[in-house]
């Protein structure tokens, strides 16, 4: 950030010269300072091009190809739009796939939301120990997408779990959550949802940046909790909120180790926990069908990108920036 | 540059000058390093990118990648240290990993162009590599006689062979096994399954088993491609006939039925535990866990299985007529196409199959050896008692085996996966067994296609 601001201000300061020799020496000293510029962000344009633009070219050109890895890059056939004529006409285990990542998504993510929200406001008062809670709620989100987390959830949630000895205490019979293709999808769910501390902490800072002053003037007005809660907290979080539904919404479209770890890379039982990425993952590397994956992952760039356009244009209707609405 | 710094008038114009030339010259230098930074690794690359030269003793850097569990690392590591130490100018770069994951990562060496010399490969993908011209063809070395196969079972080297291509040479020899419990059978006054039940006597046999000892008796392999296979192959199929498939919808709702039979009469686990067998790997079957009375595995597994359970096992053919079975490539090496050093990849291959030392270091790790005078002297020398019962089962198994089918289609892997799915689907009850088959024709189809 700070070496692509840098050329700013001495163009600023270099305008202000007056003299024409000054004017020449400006143009000279801009090329140069944009060259320089340029030099200096070499190592991350150099890491940009290498690792994500040239790749992502490469994989939208072989998404027009029947690309198997084996084949070496250059005799690959052109396709044209076979891959995704095949996608959208001929593949039901891809529409699968789309239906079991939007039930996921259309699940988990609002109630991930809702109970990092809840807890957030919970934790947002002085008491003692509050400081400790926030980081134990924390916690799951730091163990991320790991492998190891999946492997523990598993083991929790299969038919000799420590869910089902939980049930059982209770009374009640349980199920092999994970083995069942009724619910191996749910336990990733939860799976999810229990991680919410990510957006938690960002909720907590959001709700500290309330002013009092709204409080005590929605009080004085004899505005109950509900009545705050609804009239000030929401709209004022409107903009943490709306960071936190597009951020999980992406994650929650793009899970794929859990899934993975759960069915041993197969998705299932029974095709079951098939997320999208999960099944781009086999196609491309298990049935080498590369061309036909690359498709699948741009279909997928583009459906995201369609998502967060819609949530970004009906923001304007819920999302409040109390700084803006005086402009 | 801080925006801090007081802008005055007498100080700016003089840098603005001056600095572009020592700028330039910084500019210029670290083009140039940018410009010759991949020129300076392509280099590098290319630096032992000579042909193999023709000195016999000139230095030889092989890589070679196979899957596998610590053992049998040992064991491949001894073997490769002994060729090191008869040719000092061959030495090996050593890969292994588990098997799953093996696949993917040794299909993104190869699109990377920088595959292993040597690989570790299996029917499942050899037909895909051999397609794809992956592999070395190695049939005019077997002319030569550089990679002597004369030893071999004829049916053996010939199950390596894709397109009329020798794409691998087998590392072993291996076939269907049938493992179960004894312990369980003993402590419960039960019966030993035998070779040459009938698959509805195993039912009734495990059924009966699962009365007794309240352990489902066998493992439901409806989802397992090579009970399947088997079993078409008893009833006259086969899995592959040329480029198609060799059975149709209704071979698949009957292998289907006679599993739901088995579930219906409470001789299988139920669908979730199934499910557990089927995804899980050789270390958590079923009959080791305890969860059923029978796994369906490859006899060479047994030592494998053996290490995980206290109870004694013991291991047959699958049931039916066992000329359903075939010698069986357990697994193969292959050389890559574009080796720097194919003779001497070859050579290797050829070192590990024949030569007596080599081939008593492997053992029966990776099946029986391959060459059927080392076959003798290593059944002779082992000692593990598992590995012995796998050699028996197999010895006497060799009479009775049928021909060897040919090496299975491109997209065999995805027919195995979708084999599972529609199994899994009629297991817990979702779809009856004639809408899973013809839910598996479709999607067979599509694969071979």
């Amino acid at each position: 950030m700070a070496l692509t601001t840098a050329p700013g201000p001495t163009r600023r300061r270099t305008g202000s010269v007056p003299t024409p020799a000054g004017r020449r020496g400006v143009g000279r000293a801009r090329h140069g300072d944009g060259l320089a510029g340029y030099v200096f962000l070499s190592p991350w344009l150099l890491g940009l091009l290498a690792v994500t633009a040239i790749p992502m070219l490469l994989s939208l050109y072989l998404s027009f190809t029947n690309y198997d890895i084996l084949t070496p890059l250059p005799e690959v056939e052109w396709v044209g739009f076979a891959n995704y004529e095949r996608m959208f006409t001929a593949d039901p285990s891809y529409w699968h796939s789309v239906r079991v990542t939007l039930t996921f998504a259309l699940v988990a993510v609002p109630l991930k939301l809702a109970a990092a929200l809840g807890v957030a406001l919970l934790l947002n008062r002085a008491w003692r120990g509050v400081g400790l809670f926030r980081g134990l709620f924390y916690l799951p989100s730091l163990l991320g997408g790991s492998v190891a987390l999946a492997i523990v959830w598993v083991n929790m949630f299969n038919r000799e779990g420590a869910f089902n000895s939980l049930l059982a205490f209770f009374g009640i019979e349980g199920k092999p959550w994970v083995n069942d293709p009724d619910w191996a999808l749910e336990t990733l769910m939860v799976l999810a949802i229990w991680q919410f501390g990510a957006p938690m902490v960002i909720f907590l800072a959001g709700l500290k940046q309330v002013p009092t002053e709204l409080y005590e003037a929605a009080s004085v007005d004899g505005a109950g909790r509900w009545r705050q809660f609804v009239a000030v907290t929401l709209p004022m979080l409107s903009p943490v909120i709306f960071f936190n539904l597009v951020l999980e919404t992406i994650n929650g479209f793009q899970g794929f180790t859990a899934a993975f770890v759960l069915s041993n890379g197969t998705g299932g039982p029974v095709d079951s926990t098939l997320m999208y990425t999960l099944n781009l993952y086999i196609t491309g590397f298990t049935d080498l069908e590369m061309g036909y994956a690359s498709a699948m992952a741009w279909v997928f760039l583009i459906a995201i990108a369609i998502i967060t356009a819609i949530f970004f244009s009906t923001g304007r209707f819920w999302v409040h920036y109390s700084d803006g609405e005086d402009r | 540059m801080h925006p801090a710094t007081p802008p005055t008038t007498g100080t700016q114009a003089v840098p603005v000058h001056r600095t572009p030339v020592r700028r330039r010259r910084l500019i210029r230098g670290l083009l140039a390093a940018v410009v010759a930074l991949p020129l300076v690794l392509g280099a590098a690359g290319c630096g032992d990118d000579e042909q193999a030269s023709t000195d016999p003793n000139a230095p030889v850097k092989l890589s070679i990648f196979w899957w596998g569990g610590e053992a049998r690392a040992k064991l491949t590591e001894e073997a490769l240290a002994l060729y090191t130490k008869k040719h000092p100018n061959v030495t090996f770069e050593k890969t292994w990993q588990a098997n799953q994951g093996y696949f993917d990562k040794l299909a993104t060496l190869t699109a990377g162009g920088n595959p292993p010399d040597i690989f570790q490969i299996d029917d499942n993908y050899l037909a895909e590599y051999a397609a794809r011209s992956t592999t070395l063809d190695l049939t005019s070395y077997k002319d030569d006689g550089d990679l002597d196969v004369s030893k071999f079972p004829e049916s053996l080297w010939q199950y390596g062979v894709v397109d009329g291509k020798l794409a691998g040479v087998a590392a072993g020899e291996n076939t269907q096994g049938l493992v179960y419990n004894k312990t369980l059978l003993t402590k419960n006054g039960l019966p030993e399954p035998t070779t040459g039940m009938t698959w509805e006597e195993h039912i009734a046999w495990a059924e009966q088993v699962a009365k007794r000892t309240k352990v489902p008796g066998t493992q439901d392999p409806s989802a397992d491609y090579k009970a399947f296979w088997v079993w078409l192959r008893q009833q006259g199929k086969d899995l592959y006939k040329g480029k198609e498939l060799g059975f149709t919808a209704e071979d698949v709702t009957r292998w289907f039925d006679l599993w739901k039979g088995a579930r219906d009469r409470g001789a299988t686990p139920t669908p979730d535990v199934i499910h557990e067998g089927n995804a899980t790997d050789i270390t958590k079957q079923l009959v080791v866990t305890g969860k059923a009375g029978t796994s369906w595995v490859w006899v060479n597994q047994m030592p494998e299985l053996k290490k995980n359970t206290k109870d004694e096992l013991g291991v047959i053919a699958y049931p039916g007529d066992p000329s359903g079975q075939w010698a069986r490539a357990s697994m193969y090496w292959s050389v890559f196409k574009g080796s720097r050093h194919k003779d001497v990849a070859v050579d290797v291959i050829n070192f590990l199959a024949n030569d007596t030392e080599a081939v008593k270091i492997l053992g029966t790790d990776r099946g029986l050896p391959s060459n059927l005078d080392l076959r003798r002297v290593v059944s002779d020398d082992v000692t593990d008692p598992a590995m012995k019962q796998s050699i028996q089962v197999e010895s006497d198994l060799a009479q009775k085996f049928g021909e060897a089918p040919q090496v299975p289609l491109k997209g065999h892997s995805k027919i195995r996966a979708e084999l599972t799915k529609a199994a899994e689907n009629a297991q817990y009850g979702r779809v009856t067994s004639a809408e899973a088959a013809e839910q598996f024709l479709t999607a067979c189809k599509s694969a071979i296609a």
